[in-house]
């Protein structure tokens, strides 16, 4: 997988050729900082951003949270919330289900009931 | 496989494909007039909330336990239209009360091609409301069950489920390497991508939580489109459902102890904020013929006492075409 600025970046180029919203000034705006940091940011010369920017990025880019977090080597703090709840259940957990393949992981994940209707 | 994640209904068939995923919500939006007048696509404003229904059943009905799904708040008149995101082709059936959106028939599990009775995502990006014409829908409205303004109350003349009811086929897997192949050639990623009360006598609040229905609003231009690949495309051995319960707004803290939901846009809001109206099109598709029971279903104005005051038109000077772009509003009002 490239790093999180490429990945941004090309994102965003793709958005970029049907909608003139994606370009780079504006969506540095909605997201509340400078066009030449988002450029450093896609670029890899600077670091990728704190939480709350990467979410917003996430949200206005339509990306998944979770996924840009993970890029950026970070944890949402929701996910160490939970973590830290119960330490030990969940570091057990996923140290149990580090190599399931997805299908099985998805087993453990909450599935929406659907009754008699 | 149906699963919640922040407010987002993901729908998964990692048995069929692994980038078989989906994700639908439901957005928030103005209740655009019902004055017979046909409106372009109203913004979102965000996603309403949804719940695991098994988390409140001390809450909830027991009837309601038993169909399973979610929860999702409501006020009376507010207004929703269906998201939808996934690069993985789904036929999707939608219904309300258990009548189908596209044909207003009674609700079937089975996809039917006699008279196509589902939407085809990512090529339908969206619904907002039920077809009643080529290229024309009404607009989802939330409606007290047992006021008789839903459609489901209007078609079955009962008022037994309310809500919104969704299941989703996806492309058989055979068919999708085959298109993958194809588009790969083609080197072109394609990207898909609050109140206005009518005049409703006030109700007493109930101990038990209110069920919603959808009616119809005022008119939308918008097609829903025929699918080009036809039934035998969908994998009919793999499908998922999800009941959607529409319960009142006023109702959701004592359900769930959360606050309740934000009030709909007025509006006099939506302009004042300079919020934008949309028109999508696509010349390569074919729109479905609409003309079903459902046009010939009232609206909420036909419901309306003469002494009512009718709903104001809104002057809409500008449209933005869309191609692929979202459709959600992230602007404040």
């Amino acid at each position: 997988m490239n790093g999180i600025g490429p990945y941004l970046r090309t994102h965003r180029e793709t958005l970029k050729q049907q909608d003139r919203r994606y370009s780079l000034r504006q969506v540095a705006a909605r997201v509340g900082i400078e066009p030449a940091y988002l450029s450093k940011i896609e670029r890899e010369e600077m670091p990728p951003p704190g939480e709350q920017t990467l979410k917003k990025l996430a949200r206005d880019l339509e990306l998944d949270a979770d996924l840009l977090l993970a890029m950026a080597g970070k944890i949402s703090t929701d996910l160490q919330a939970i973590i830290c709840k119960r330490p030990q259940l969940f570091a057990q957990l996923l140290r149990q289900l580090k190599d399931a393949p997805d299908h099985a992981l998805l087993r453990v994940v909450r599935e929406i009931t659907d009754g008699d209707w | 496989m149906f699963t919640l994640e922040h407010n987002f209904l993901k729908v998964r068939f990692p048995h069929v494909h692994p980038s078989a995923n989906a994700t639908i919500s439901f957005q928030r939006t103005l209740r655009i007039p019902d004055d017979n007048r046909e409106y372009p696509l109203p913004a979102g404003m965000d996603r309403f909330d949804l719940r695991h229904i098994e988390d409140y059943t001390d809450r909830i009905p027991d009837s309601w336990a038993r169909r399973g799904g979610v929860l999702l708040p409501m006020y009376q008149a507010e207004a929703m239209w269906i998201n939808f995101n996934s690069e993985y082709p789904m036929a999707i059936k939608i219904a309300a009360g258990k009548i189908n959106a596209v044909t207003g028939t009674f609700w079937q599990n089975e996809l039917s091609d006699t008279q196509q009775d589902y939407v085809v995502i990512p090529s339908q990006p969206w619904i907002d409301g039920f077809s009643t014409a080529e290229e024309q829908v009404r607009q989802f409205v939330a409606s007290r069950l047992g006021d008789g303004q839903s459609a489901e109350e209007q078609v079955t003349g009962e008022s037994e489920f309310g809500g919104l009811q969704l299941i989703v086929y996806p492309l058989k897997a055979e068919l999708y390497e085959i298109e993958q192949a194809q588009r790969a050639k083609q080197t072109r990623l394609r990207k898909r991508d609050d109140f206005d009360y009518l005049d409703i006598p006030a109700f007493a609040r109930r101990s038990s939580p209110e069920p919603m229905g959808l009616g119809l609003g005022g008119k939308i231009h918008q097609s829903l489109y025929k699918d080009k690949r036809g039934i035998e495309a969908w994998d009919d051995s793999h499908y998922a459902r999800c009941f959607i319960h529409l319960i009142n707004s006023q109702d959701w803290k004592t359900v769930t102890g959360e606050p309740l939901p934000r009030k709909p846009i007025k509006p006099e809001q939506y302009q004042q904020a300079g919020l934008p109206w949309f028109d999508y099109y696509d010349e390569g598709k074919l729109a479905l013929p609409g003309g079903t029971i459902l046009s010939r279903l009232k609206s909420f104005a036909e419901f309306r006492k003469k002494t009512d005051k009718p709903d104001k038109s809104i002057q809409i000077n500008h449209i933005t075409q869309l191609g692929n772009q979202t459709r959600v509003s992230d602007g404040e009002f």
